[in-house]
């Protein structure tokens, strides 16, 4: 994950017309925000890991990511949370192009997102992990730790609060990391594996978890998932990715049956 | 009873660190100050101008997890805009004379002195910071390292405002045993403060994972520069406390043996830990002080000259070895009472 450049002179010129931008668009249809890749290509050392890929993710939706390892699933979300610069093509957020500003300014304006290996701050407390992300839209410490607890509580580690994060269980991990993303309610959130090496049980709770996000938080998700149960079983809408290009897209069934992506699984597994 | 207490036992269970690491420095100070000794209370100002510069290093060290070289450089830049504004009224012209016609002419009290000495240095850090922040991990301490030696040169070529190579005399020696407590706290609070407010978290979040923290909207850069600022004006109040101690300066005392003594501090008492710092400082001056003792000789017996380096360095690779989070394994002085029954245990302790 490179770091790039950010544009401080674009930044609050940007943040000023997404707000602009959507307020219009609400007034105007109703409808929520949206986060669109246009067109995206990252490329790596000349390895392109992700080649002219489009999509929209709307507020409210869940829509599930597949494909095999190396597909450029991951890579396709850094793009789109500002860890990666596209070598070609636009990420745009309610309309505004997003993808050459920083990490932290894309999620201080709504796009959240948790990490495959959970990533999260070991030496500190759970309650603690989730107010990082609060303080840093803007609250102070004791309204963040309300804030955190509330979110603790949802998703039943309220007990675990003050317990450092680098002892949690595995499955307990990858929800504070959740909860992480879903400080302050952001417009969208993208969801890298949560439930990769959970049982079954473990992740009907997951599936729980995710089902429940776009109402409790007016949010679009994006789920990147290896386990089918756990995409056919959230998802309205799946995106499919093989070697970095759009391979077919569609309802659970229509994609579940299509030859093309039958053969991408069979062919890499 | 215990319901009217609450509030404030539970005010002192958060500040409970501070509170203990204060008590504790006060009594020494007045021991010492009732024993009258005067070599102990050389000692023990000296302990405590290293209280104050551990801590400021603290408060960017211990929160950002990068171990900055340079901090040295801004206590040096704090003395000496400390001693510009205060050292020798009738022989200033002769040590400094390139300074500005109102700082020759112009005496100002200490208190006032060393803030402005801090201030400077947070201005320095300021400045240098904006590009050396951009750095991450070792890069930046290396950055940092090469920002004191950028300090170390300058000042020592810098002869009419610092005697370059010679020393400045006659400061006012106002650092006594309680000058140097009172500050001590406050650098001990500040940084305690620091550490919890939302900055301090913002940026241990990305010592812990800088990726995440950036993921969690945590602008890195400046809450690292924040740290850094922070930590450099404390550092150069310990400067001008540090002068004001002496009695005189050198370019040459801030340098490589003062940095790798302060950082060796701590390490020793636990990089992220608060406590630590102080008990870095405590215990590693006791040692030395021994080791001095025994350098020159108790009764028949002695070690050989410089052998207090030689295991000051000994002991610092075996902490990184067998205790990496340092004597008090980075943890704050802890709640002695169980959480549930706080309240009540500490009424009992009352009557």
């Amino acid at each position: 994950m490179k770091q790039r450049k950010k544009a401080p002179e674009g930044r609050s010129q940007a943040d000023r017309a997404c707000t602009e931008g959507a307020r219009v668009a609400e007034q105007a249809n109703g409808s929520g925000q949206t986060l669109e890749a246009r067109q995206v290509s990252v490329s790596f050392e000349g390895l392109t890991a992700v080649n002219s890929v489009d999509e929209t993710l709307h507020q409210g939706e869940i829509l599930g990511l597949i494909g095999p390892n190396g597909a450029g699933k991951t890579t396709l979300v850094n793009a789109m949370t500002g860890f990666q610069l596209p070598a070609a093509g636009e990420v745009l957020l309610c309309g505004k192009v997003i993808s050459s500003l920083s990490p932290h300014w894309i999620r201080r304006h709504g796009v959240a997102r948790t990490f495959q290996a959970g990533r999260l701050f070991r030496d500190m407390p759970v309650s603690e992990n989730v107010e990082v992300a609060a303080v840093s839209m803007g609250l102070s410490r004791k309204k963040a730790h309300a804030h955190a607890m509330e979110l603790l509580e949802w998703l039943g580690l309220a007990d675990r609060a003050e317990m450092p994060a680098g002892i949690l269980p595995y499955t307990d991990e990858r929800r504070v990391g959740i909860a992480r993303a879903l400080a302050l309610s952001p417009q969208f959130v993208l969801l890298d594996e949560p439930a990769a090496g959970m049982s079954d049980l473990e992740c009907d709770d997951i599936m729980q978890v995710v089902r429940e996000i776009p109402e409790r938080f007016g949010c679009g998700v994006l789920l990147i998932e290896h386990n089918m149960r756990v995409i056919m079983g959230v998802c309205a809408r799946i995106h499919v990715l093989d070697s970095g290009k759009t391979i077919a897209r569609g309802t659970p069934a229509e994609v579940q049956k299509n030859p093309v992506v039958i053969n991408a699984y069979l062919g890499h597994s | 009873m215990i319901e009217a207490n609450t509030p404030l036992l539970r005010l002192v269970r958060t500040f409970w660190p501070l509170i203990i690491l204060s008590l504790a420095l006060l009594i020494i100070v007045a021991i010492v100050d009732f024993t009258g000794d005067i070599i102990l209370a050389q000692t023990l100002v000296e302990g405590l101008v290293r209280i104050v510069i551990v801590a400021a290093l603290y408060i960017f060290i211990g929160n950002s997890g990068i171990i900055s070289f340079g901090h040295i450089g801004f206590m040096m830049i704090g003395a000496y805009a400390t001693a510009w504004q205060t050292c020798c009224p009738y022989t200033r012209e002769m040590f400094m004379p390139g300074l500005p016609v109102y700082l020759l002419n112009n005496t100002h009290h200490f208190i006032p002195a060393i803030l402005l000495g801090g201030l400077l240095a947070a201005v320095a850090a300021l400045i240098t910071g904006l590009a050396i922040m951009r750095l991450s991990g070792i890069a930046a301490s290396i950055g940092t390292f090469a920002l004191m030696m950028v300090f170390y040169s300058v000042y020592l070529r810098w002869s009419t405002w610092t005697s370059g190579a010679s020393s400045v005399v006659g400061l006012p020696t106002t650092t006594t045993p309680w000058v140097g407590y009172v500050y001590a706290v406050i650098t001990l609070a500040a940084a305690f403060l620091y550490s919890r407010s939302k900055w301090g978290l913002a940026l241990r979040a990305s010592r812990d994972d800088e990726v995440a923290a950036r993921a969690s909207g945590v602008n890195v850069f400046r809450q690292r520069l924040l740290a850094f600022v922070v930590s450099a004006f404390f550092c150069g109040m310990a400067g001008g406390l540090f002068g004001h101690f002496l009695g005189m300066l050198t370019v040459d005392s801030f340098h490589l043996s003062m940095t790798f003594i302060t950082l060796s501090m701590l390490v020793l008492g636990g990089m992220q830990s608060l406590s630590g710092a102080v008990v870095g400082v405590v215990v590693l001056s006791f040692v030395i002080d021994v080791l001095r003792r025994l350098e020159t000789g108790v009764g028949n017996f002695s070690i050989p000259t410089s052998s207090a380096e030689v295991f000051v360095g000994i002991t610092i690779i075996l902490i990184l070895i067998f205790r990496p989070s340092g004597i008090t394994g980075n943890a704050e002085i802890y709640w002695p009472f169980k959480a549930d029954v706080s309240a009540s245990a500490a009424m009992k302790r009352q009557s």
